[in-house]
């Protein structure tokens, strides 16, 4: 398993739009993905968007990813990315 | 084998509305259409609108029937189509609701798919200040 801890920079943190483009991207891995916030206790399905909004992540928030599988080292490049470039938003 | 069919069922324009916006979130979904129901619409009408649209969604897996207000007139029609593994209605529609039916495996049978959608539909509806702001809310929680 690898485990990746980023923080949430975009203005709007993992509202609906940004959390369609990281469910997209994690179904693209063969790897168990799973998002998990110390701060709370809770951890969601990174390839369900339902559970990914439950999260309720907002702007500054650290979120560990976990990555279980074959494809880990690629699934752990493409979410960091994702995170470190705010989901491609503005950061408001 | 197709998916589980969906009808939102609705007064007014809600469900059409419900519909785009899931649509936006996970993309087109061809098995799933709304029927709104006007205030002023014969019940006859609004039967046969609905058992058009059942027809239109159903690829033989059964069609969830999901309708705004428990006591409605949607609600009330929609049961007129109750059958045991072929129909079945779930008030109170949200968005999370509508999303967890255009998100299904297509293994879930009907009945499955109508308890997950009804308990999805439960645990969707939270006080966004205990999440938020966890610790200005630990004196009242």
């Amino acid at each position: 398993m690898r485990e990746v801890s980023v923080t949430v920079t975009n203005g709007l943190g993992l509202h609906a739009r940004a959390a369609v483009k990281l469910v997209k991207l994690s179904q693209r891995f063969r790897s168990e993905i799973l998002l998990t916030r110390d701060d709370l206790g809770l951890t969601a399905d990174a390839k369900s968007i339902l559970s990914v909004l439950q999260l309720a992540v907002t702007r500054g928030v650290v979120v560990r990813i976990s990555i279980s599988g074959d494809d880990e080292p690629d699934a752990a490049d493409a979410l960091r990315e994702l995170f470190l470039t705010g989901f491609g938003e503005k950061d408001l | 084998m197709g998916k589980v069919g969906g009808v939102i069922i609705s007064h007014g324009q809600v469900g059409k509305e419900l519909q785009v916006a899931a649509e936006a979130l996970v993309g087109e979904l061809s098995f799933v259409t709304a029927v709104s129901i006007g205030w002023h619409d014969d019940v006859e009408l609004a039967r046969g609108e609905i058992e058009r649209a059942i027809q239109r969604v159903d690829s033989g897996r059964g069609v969830l029937l999901l309708t705004d207000m428990f006591g409605g007139t949607p609600t009330n029609i929609a049961a007129m189509f109750l059958r045991v593994n072929e129909v079945e209605v779930v008030t109170g529609v949200n968005l999370p609701m509508v999303v967890k039916l255009a998100t299904a495996n297509e293994e879930v049978s009907l009945h499955d798919l109508a308890k997950e959608i009804e308990s999805q539909g439960k645990e969707s509806i939270l006080r966004a200040g205990t999440l938020l702001e966890p610790r200005r809310m630990t004196k009242d929680a």
